[in-house]
């Protein structure tokens, strides 16, 4: 699960470890899915697949359709071309996030189909809102680190250790500091969006804040 | 309109309904009981939805006030847990900024 988090090759700070968040893949699966083998394998390179199905998890995902609104709200509008890579990665990562770039890695050799696409996206876009709403220490500061991966402790536990090179006691216990805080907040579904349906609502609920706050 | 303000409830009706809704579902009960250990309570949705077709209805200053008493609870519970990091006042300064040159894309 492991992946260099340094692996995107020189850039500006060659030499250096950048603030570079990977990500396996989200919650509700572990590992790897078996890439399909279907119509677009055949025509097009790993790359070009990349790129459609990023495209299409942009246009019709809601999770990621309310990331992108709260983002856009938040000063962070996301632009496809700019903010987001489609790379081979090493190992068995998925994706991260890039902070040094403001830049989502997708690692196109690792990500089988539409619905790891899907859950990939979203989690690296709720990396991409933290950063965007806040001052996160993503490389030197654990406990931020462990925030933005909070979801399921285990997962946030394992996630710090595929990143920084630190004890799994060290990692633990900064998972627990920051647990209670950090599962309980929302932002910016305000609710846990456990399938599409509950996401659906928190978009809804999104579009339609500003009614909302001016009427409480 | 009852009141001269230009009040209207926070959230139109039928999204009171949903939520209850969603709330009463299998799928919400076992999702809520696997992360909080215990029922979801659904009961404050259906209050919200009466309030909220008694305000269209017969436009209850009572309804008026027990949609926001509730509303304001929810959102006092949403945010009762400090951040572990400090909000920024404005987006990152280089959010925008074109990509290095010698990076290849």
């Amino acid at each position: 699960m492991a992946g260099a988090p340094d692996e995107r090759g020189p850039g500006p700070a060659a030499g250096e470890q950048q603030p570079r968040v990977a990500c396996p893949a989200f919650a509700e699966r572990l590992g790897q899915g078996k890439p399909q083998q279907g119509f677009l394998s055949s025509f097009f390179s790993s790359n070009q697949k990349c790129q459609l199905m990023l495209l299409k998890t942009l246009q019709t995902n809601p999770y990621v359709k309310l990331l992108l609104d709260a983002m856009k709200h938040s000063g962070c509008a996301v632009d496809r071309e700019r903010h987001f890579s489609c790379e081979d990665c090493n190992g068995n990562v998925s994706g991260g996030f890039d902070a040094s770039m403001s830049q989502i890695v997708l690692c196109q050799n690792n990500i089988g189909n539409q619905a790891h696409m899907n859950r990939v996206v979203t989690h690296e876009l709720i990396h991409t809102f933290d950063h965007c709403r806040a001052h996160i220490d993503w490389f030197t500061n654990v406990k931020h680190l462990a925030c933005s991966e909070t979801c399921v402790r285990d997962r946030a536990i394992l996630s710090i250790l595929a990143v920084r090179n630190i004890s799994k006691e060290v990692a633990e216990k900064a998972v627990d500091e920051v647990f209670e805080s950090c599962f309980n907040d929302h932002e910016p579904f305000g609710r846990i969006p456990h399938n599409k349906t509950y996401a659906r609502y928190a978009h809804r609920d999104f579009q339609n804040r500003d009614r909302y706050y001016s009427n409480i | 309109m009852a009141d001269g303000f230009g009040w209207r409830p926070p959230r139109p009706c039928e999204a009171y309904r949903a939520e209850w809704e969603l709330c009463r579902s299998a799928a919400h009960f076992l999702h809520h009981y696997y992360v909080h250990g215990e029922r979801p309570s659904c009961e404050q949705w259906r209050r919200d939805l009466d309030s909220c077709r008694e305000w269209e209805e017969r436009r209850s200053m009572e309804a008026q006030r027990s949609l926001c008493e509730s509303e304001r609870g929810r959102v006092q519970t949403a945010r009762k847990h400090t951040l572990v990091w400090t909000p920024r006042q404005s987006p990152p300064a280089d959010w925008h900024l074109p990509l290095p040159q010698e990076k290849n894309k």
